[in-house]
Parts: C-alpha cells; structure tokens; sequence
C-alpha cells in the first residue's frame, strides 16, 4: 500500500510539475558554500559530533560530514549547522 | 528560516549538557517544542547549548528521562545583563544624573548683561526683568521668548525708548537706549513771552515782565506779550519775563465713524497645550483638546532646548488656543455722530497739554456716505500760548 502511495506522488510530482519536497516528504538542503548548510523535512537527530551530524529522514538518513559543527538553529523540521562542510550523503539503511 | 529576534531581549542561559544519549535530548526539546541553538560537541559525551531561562523546567525533565546532567555556563539575555548592571547602580545613577544636570544646566538662565543703561536704569531694568521671571537659574524654556520679553519689558519702562533683548546661549543681553530729558533751562537770561500760535488774549497772569496786550486783543503768531523790558523809560531793566498767558485757540478735526464695525473680543476660553518637537515631529504631552472654538486666535511659542553648546533638535512648544467672539456693532446716525465727538475730542485732547481747556465745540460739517459718517468739528480752546524768547544782547552796547 505504502509503496503503491509512493508510486503515485511520484508519478504525480513527475507528471503534474509539482515540488518534489513537498509531495514526498523530502529533505530541501540549501548550501552555502562550505560554510552553512539549511535542511529542511528531517525527522530528528541521530548523531551528533564535531565532525559528523547524522539526521533521520522519512526514509533513510542523511550523513553530514565536515570539521568544527555547531548546529546554530534546530527546530522539529529544520536545522541549521554551521562549520566547514565537506560531504553530504545519503545512508538508505533504516 | 526562523529566527527569533527576541534572542537579545529574553534572558538565556549557555549550558553544558553530559550523558551518553544526548542525541535523543536533543530529539525530546525538538518534540516539546523548546527552542535549543548553538549546539555544539565539547567531548566525548558532552555538549554545550543555549536554551531560554523561561524552558529549564521543561529540559530538566527531559534530563531526567534521558539521564544526562547540565552545568551552567553562562547567563545571557537582557534580564541577566540588566541585573549585572544594576549591580553598578551606583555609576549608572551618576552617569545618568550627570546627563540630566547638563542638561537642566545647558537651560538655564547663567548671566544677565544689561549694556547702555546707567545704574539707576539698569537696577530699574533688572527688576522689571525680575518681576517678569528673568532671574539667574530660571529655566529658558519656562519664561515667555525673546520677542515677547523686548516688548513686555519696553512697556514696563518709561524712561527708556527701547530695549533690545537677545539671548546668547545662556545669558540675556539687554540693550537699552536711554530717553534723553533735557534739564529745564534756568530762566535767568532775559526773555520776552511771544504768542505761539493767533489767539485771542483770554486772561492772563504775568509774573515778571511788562505785559503788552489786554484781554480780548487778538494776536498773530510771534507776536510780544510780555516785554522782558521793565521799568520806566530811560531806566529800563532787562528781566526774564515769566507768566501764564491764556489764550482762546481753534482747533478742527475731522473723524470717520463707519456705523457698522466688526470687532474680535475674546470669551476667556482658553486651552494650553505643551509638546514636545522631536526632528519636526510633535508630540503632544499635555492639554489634549484642540480648539473646537468656532473662531480662535492661536499664538505659539517654540523654546529649543540645548545641551552643553548644541541646540537640541528637541524644542518645547507652548501652544495657546483662545477663544474669539465676532461681535458687530452698528450704529445709528445719531449714535455714530455722538461716537464722532468724543473721538474727535479726544484727538483734540491729544494735541493741547494737560491745563488747556476746551471752551466749545460746534460741527462744521457731516455727511452720511457708504455707510460712514463722516466728521468735521471746530473746538474753541483756551490754553496757555506763552512761549520764551530770549532777547539778544548785543554786544557793546
């Protein structure tokens, strides 16, 4: 069912232009540069060191690293960290 | 983003935050709603945060159900920066009551010069300013403006033609010029009295001297009345002659009198307001009524205030609203002439000295025209019409 669900807002973001973030609860992550990084639509903080922030998403997480992170602003969606940003990825596992 | 610009104003404190599961603190605040910020690893299994004062009750909880334990750090905020202040209330209280003695002194009256007068004048001059409120240590804004004061205190003084006052800063400058009276003459030098207009000769009271006319003799100007010459003929003595000699003048004057006039009296209603001129802004902060007089005369008066040598941007404004009543007045034919005469009379009045007396009055003419009466009045007159002349003595007679 779930994945039926997830077909459709697919098929619907694909065919009817809608935001992507939006439909499937997907993180927005803005940069700036090295120095700030801006996600929003993440469900909680899994980890959380000088080097690495680690966040859960509505599937899967989302791996921060870098070096000196302070996160500057977090609320239930958004979180701001700053620091010197040096890769962002993607963990599937749950 | 959300940012809350309260962050200054709220007291926060930084704290740090120890246990294994701080992750999951972290978690709970963004659940419960508590805003966390600046969150940053310290350790192995520490970190510091800020939080509002206002949630420590909430994070304690969340404390206890995730085992960790906080130490304060630091104590932020404006509550927090206030209360170390008031702790140096001491300097903060000199600080300020410095600025308001400055202030108080930079609008104060300091020095009154008072240039042009003699001392009888000045003292006369300065006690009419007193009386007006000018007094060293008064406050500048509180006492009427620089013009109003020239004028009050022009009128307060009789033996002065003009006062000049300017204000420097914080010293009144007064101006005088001085009427100059002239000292009355010795009458020692011989004289004859001539006539000093035609007349005819009513009575007259000779002192010294040898009269030349009668009662009822008509006289040109110039002509001799009494003679300084005395005695008998080849004896003659040279006197300054003195008497009173009255004579029956005429005089005519002619008076418009329009039978209607608008005059504007006022009622005695009156409303004050007090501002405060902020950078051409003005901020009422007394007398909140404005005029709702049908008719009104508004006379205001702006007093900048200063600071040390500068002039504020900052005035006081006393604003006076009063209330005027249009009133006609008309009158009749007969009324305006009888308004005609005594106005007429007066201005007759105004030309004789005070001992001359007005034998008759008759009207020469009057005529109704656009709704003016118009005037012409003849005023027999008996005044006295001596005046000196002094009689020349050549020399080497």
């Amino acid at each position: 069912m779930a994945k039926w669900r997830q077909q459709v807002t697919k098929w619907l973001v694909e065919k009817l232009d809608l935001p992507a973030d939006a439909m499937m609860d997907l993180p927005r992550i803005t940069m700036i540069g090295q120095l700030h990084i801006y996600i929003e639509n993440h469900r909680g903080v899994m980890a959380f060191s000088r080097e690495e922030l680690k966040l859960r998403l509505k599937q899967g997480h989302l791996v921060i690293k870098g070096q000196d992170f302070v996160i500057k602003t977090i609320l239930p969606e958004e979180i701001l960290l700053e620091g010197t940003i040096e890769g962002v990825y993607y963990d599937k596992s749950t | 983003m959300k940012k809350d610009w309260l962050e200054p104003i709220n007291s926060y404190v930084k704290i740090e935050l120890r246990g294994d599961d701080l992750e999951g603190l972290i978690n709970g605040c963004l659940a419960g709603g508590i805003a966390i910020w600046n969150i940053e690893r310290t350790g192995e299994s520490s970190v510091s945060a800020c939080l509002y004062t206002r949630n420590i009750k909430e994070v304690r909880l969340l404390l206890k159900e995730t085992k960790c334990k906080f130490r304060l750090l630091e104590k932020n905020g404006l509550p927090f920066w206030a209360a170390r202040m008031w702790k140096r209330n001491g300097l903060l209280l000199g600080l300020a009551g410095f600025f308001v003695v400055l202030f108080l002194l930079s609008n104060m009256v300091w020095n009154i010069n008072v240039t042009g007068a003699n001392p009888k004048t000045e003292y006369q001059l300065l006690k009419a300013a007193k009386e007006l409120g000018i007094k060293k240590g008064k406050f500048i804004f509180l006492l009427p403006n620089v013009r109003q004061l020239q004028q009050r205190l022009t009128n307060a003084m009789d033996n002065v033609t003009w006062i000049g006052v300017s204000l420097n800063g914080t010293t009144y400058n007064f101006q005088v010029v001085e009427k100059e009276i002239p000292k009355r003459k010795e009458a020692s030098s011989p004289k004859h009295l001539v006539a000093k207009k035609d007349a005819v000769i009513y009575d007259m009271f000779v002192e010294k001297g040898q009269p030349v006319v009668s009662p009822h003799q008509f006289v040109y100007k110039g002509s001799l009345l009494v003679s300084g010459y005395i005695g008998k003929e080849g004896k003659t003595k040279l006197v300054p002659a003195k008497g009173v000699v009255w004579g029956e003048t005429w005089y005519t004057t002619s008076v418009t009198i329009p039978l209607k006039t608008d005059f504007q009296t006022f009622t005695g209603n009156m409303i004050t307001q007090h501002k405060i001129n902020l950078f051409g802004l003005k901020i009422p902060i007394w007398g909140w009524k404005d005029g709702e007089y049908k008719a009104q005369e508004v006379s205001e008066n702006e007093t900048p205030l200063r600071f040390w040598k500068w002039t504020l941007p900052v005035s006081y404004i006393k604003k006076e609203i009063r209330e005027t009543d249009g009133v006609q007045r008309v009158y009749s034919e007969s009324e305006a002439i009888r308004a005609g005469k005594s106005m007429a009379k007066k201005e007759v009045r105004k030309l004789l000295s005070h001992d001359a007396k007005i034998k008759g009055e008759k009207i020469l003419r009057q005529s109704v025209s656009n709704g003016k009466v118009n005037l012409s009045m003849h005023y027999q007159v008996i005044e006295n019409i001596a005046s000196e002349q002094p009689i020349l003595i050549q020399q080497g007679d």
